[in-house]
Order: C-alpha cells, then structure tokens, then sequence
C-alpha cells in the first residue's frame, strides 16, 4: 500500500507513505486514489508531508485522479507539500487544479466551510 | 538497465532464511523474507524483488503452489527459483512446467548459489536489453521518432537542442520543428507525464495533435500559439485515448522577419529568457495548464522581441532534477546557475559540461532542452 488512509470528519485523509514519489510507484497510486474514488470518497485531502520528491509520472497519476474526481463530483486537494513540490507545482501551475494547504488540519477543517 | 539486486527468499526454515539472507547481503543483496507464501504475497505488496528464490517443502502453500499462484498475478514475470531438496526429476519437472526458470539443490554451496543467482540475473536482464534493442529497431523502421533528426534552418537564428531519455528507454519528451515558410518556424517542446514505454506511445499521439493544429491554424491564417494550444487542448480533453494522460507543451513560433517569438505554454516549466543588452537571464512564464487538464486550459501568449545575442532555453523537468546527498529534489534554479556561466560561450561548451554530463549519469527522467539565440 502506498497510501494509508484515515477519515477525520467527513474528509478522508490519505497519506504517501514513501519518500520518492516516483515511476515505480506512481500506477500504485492511481490505482489506490481510484479506488478512494469508487468507493465513495467526496472529500480527499493527499498528504505528502513523507514525500521529498516526485516525478512527472506520479503528477500524472495525481492529476489523472483529479479528472476522475472531477467526473464523480468529488474533490482532491493536497497539504504538507516541502519547499521544492509546493515550487514544482506552482511552476508548471498546478497550483491552479488544486487547492493546496500547508497543513492536513486546514484542508479538513476547509471542507466543513 | 541499473544493476539492482532486491531478492525475497522464502522459507519456512527461519534458520535457513537468516543463512541465506546474510551470505545474499554479503554479495549487495537487499533482502525481503518471508517465513511462508502467504507472507511473500504481502510483502510482494509492498515492494517488487528483482527475483524471488523460495522452498519446495512448506506447510500450508508449497513452492509449487506459490509459484502458481503468481501467475495470474502481476508478479509473473519475476524471475523465480526453487530452493529445494527434492531430488524427485518428476517434480522438477513439474516446476518447469509452470515457467519457474530454474531450481537449485538446497545441499549446493552457498557461494554457488549466490554466483547461480547473478548469472540467472545477467541471462534475464541480457535478454531484457536485447529486447529492448529490438523494439528499438522497429520504431526506427516505422520511421517513428519523437525528437527530430536534424535542425531546421532558420535565417538570423542558431538553434540546437540536447535530448536524453530515462535509462536509454525512449520516453515520454518529445521534440518538434515545424517549418512553416522562411519566415515561422515552430518549436514543440512536451512532457508526456509517465516514462518508457507507455509515454512514448502516447507523444506520438500528441505530436501528430499538435502538428494537425498547427497545420489547421496556420490554414486559417492564424498564426496565435494561443489560439494553437486552445484547439489541442480541446481536441485531447475530449478524446478517450488520450484524456486519462497529461502532457505539458511549450510551443514557441519564431518570426524571424520581425525578430519576435510568440509563447504558450501548457503545464510546461518557465523558458529561461537572456537578453544579450543587459547581460541578464530571466525566466518567462506562461500560465496554461496541463494539456486536456480543464475543457479551458487558461492559455495566455507571450511576445517577445528578440536582439541579436539574445538567447532562449525550453526545457522540461528532467534538467531541473538533482540527486543531492539528502535523495532527489526538483530546483528550477540549479539550471540557471549550471547555465548562467555559459550564457556568453556557445552552445556546444555546455552541452559538454559537467552539469549535462551529470545528468545522464543521474538517469532521473527524460531530459530535454532545446536552445536557440538571434545571431543576426
């Protein structure tokens, strides 16, 4: 499992349990965030407070999950971003697809809003 | 193909399984353990071993029964190897039926395991490269190439790019010049978001999008790279083949009559824009989004006058990863500071410096950088 899932209030907080979040585990990933999706999830905040890199495939896979979201009328938002992924994301302007908090307790406490 | 050695071993014995594992560590292998095939398929969860060496005679599940069971999995294709003292010729050959690619005798000497291991190890990733050269082949022979084979020619401009794929598997960056007359020339630059094989297939499906829009826009007399990225953007976010995959895209259009270039990016990652007059570089971003992102990408264009000495650089992600002693991270600025020094040599010197060098060694992600420079 890459992910480890919680739910706090009504939002389910899943965390990247690895520190290189890249190719190898990306599709893992995918298929795991899919399946938050399926099964329900409206409201899932990805924690990457364990993560110190990513590549572009396991972006890919992130934004491939927000599509879907999208398409289930769910919403993905991200938190606990270093310095350098909160850079990358604002770089390439996925700052603009999702809402992005510093802390998991500020993206949840954005879904009771 | 880098060489790593990421072994499970399992074995009902725990003493067998902590020999084995210390004479496999010695040799640089990383080890998984498992004291049964229930335990394996959970740790197989979590991490893929580049072989999987495992007991005959276990309670509950058997090696045969293990190995069986992974192939309707996706771990099939991991080598196996049978650790076991049956001397039964019926049931190794029953463990040959069922694809396990070898067996050693579990009385062999350690040290002729562990070298039987490595020289299964180098059979299958020798095969594994021969593969690959073969698939090689035959996209060279389809004529399918995602990065150009030779520069366009364009007056009053040098141009050159530098391209390296992931592990020497062709990947997700593709390149493009589409010459339109003497005057515009376009220059593509894109990052299908994945590696190896399946990026690959999919650049050549953005690429012929992107070249259709610009041959359809440049019909109309349009020549907005805007207007170019809006119809792509459409086109992918609503195609089914392509809309479960992303893909960032600089598009760049030089006039070389009036001296201007016209920018759009998608996702893409900041040009690196160095005016020759004030000797100073700068980064030049666009705002679109992720091609097939959104149904509206967001797209902004960006003019720029060019005077001669005025250099630009497109790149995509791979240049701006770094193996640094504390794991990998991604700086935009540890390539303006590896390029700043070059700004007013040629291209060829950087492309032959240590910072380029590097980074094929480092074997992160496809790594592209097209450059060009008003010379006149």
């Amino acid at each position: 499992m890459i992910l480890q899932t919680t739910t706090q209030q009504s939002a389910l907080v899943t965390t990247i349990q690895v520190k290189e979040a890249n190719l190898t585990v990306s599709e893992k990933f995918k298929t795991e965030l899919f399946g938050l999706l399926d099964t329900g999830g409206k409201y899932i905040v990805v924690n990457f407070e364990q993560v110190t890199y990513v590549d572009s495939s396991f972006l890919g896979a992130l934004v491939s999950a927000l599509k879907h979201a999208i398409t289930n009328k769910a919403e993905i938002v991200v938190a606990g971003l270093n310095k350098d992924i909160l850079g990358l994301f604002q770089l390439i302007r996925l700052d603009k697809a999702f809402k992005i908090f510093d802390t998991i307790e500020n993206a949840v406490a954005d879904k009771a809003k | 193909m880098p060489v790593s050695k990421r072994i499970l071993l399992v074995d009902d014995n725990a003493l067998v399984l902590e020999m084995m594992g210390r004479a496999l560590a010695k040799e640089g292998f990383e080890c998984m353990k498992a004291g049964s095939a229930g335990q394996a398929m959970e740790l197989l969860k979590d991490e893929r071993p580049d072989i999987i060496l495992s007991d005959y005679h276990m309670p509950e599940v058997n090696g045969f029964e293990f190995r069986q069971n992974l192939i309707n999995t996706d771990f099939k294709d991991i080598p196996f190897m049978f650790l076991t003292s049956e001397v039964d010729s019926d049931a190794m050959l029953e463990g040959i039926n069922l694809e396990a690619v070898d067996y050693i005798l579990k009385d062999t000497p350690v040290q002729v395991i562990v070298s039987k291991i490595n020289n299964f190890l180098t059979t299958v990733r020798e095969q594994h490269e021969r593969t690959l050269k073969e698939l090689s082949k035959a996209a060279m022979a389809l004529n399918l190439h995602s990065v150009p084979q030779k520069l366009p020619a364009v007056t009053g401009f040098e141009l050159d790019f530098w391209h390296k794929s992931f592990q020497n598997y062709p990947g997700g960056d593709f390149i493009d010049f589409i010459t339109v007359d003497e005057r515009h020339t376009f220059i593509v630059l894109g990052d299908v978001m994945g590696k190896k094989w399946s990026a690959w297939y999919f650049s050549f499906g953005f690429l012929s999008y992107i070249r259709a829009a610009v041959r359809i826009c440049i019909s109309e007399g349009n020549f907005s790279t805007k207007s170019i990225l809006q119809k792509i953007n459409s086109v992918v976010y609503h195609d089914p083949v392509v809309n479960d995959v992303l893909s960032s895209l600089s598009l760049v259009l030089i006039d070389a009559e009036d001296s201007v270039i016209r920018y759009s990016g998608a996702g893409d990652l900041p040009l690196l824009y160095y005016s020759s007059k004030n000797d100073v570089a700068r980064e030049v971003r666009s705002s679109g989004m992720l091609l097939g992102l959104m149904p509206d990408g967001d797209f902004d264009e960006i003019v720029l006058d060019l005077s001669k000495g005025d250099q630009l650089f497109i790149l995509t992600d791979g240049i701006i990863d770094a193996d640094t002693d504390n794991g990998k991270r991604t700086d935009y600025n540890s390539f303006v500071e590896a390029v700043t020094p070059f700004l007013r040599k040629p291209f060829a010197d950087f492309k032959a410096s240590d910072f380029l060098k590097w980074k094929t060694k480092e074997h992160i992600d496809d790594c592209s950088l097209i450059y060009f420079k008003k010379t006149s």
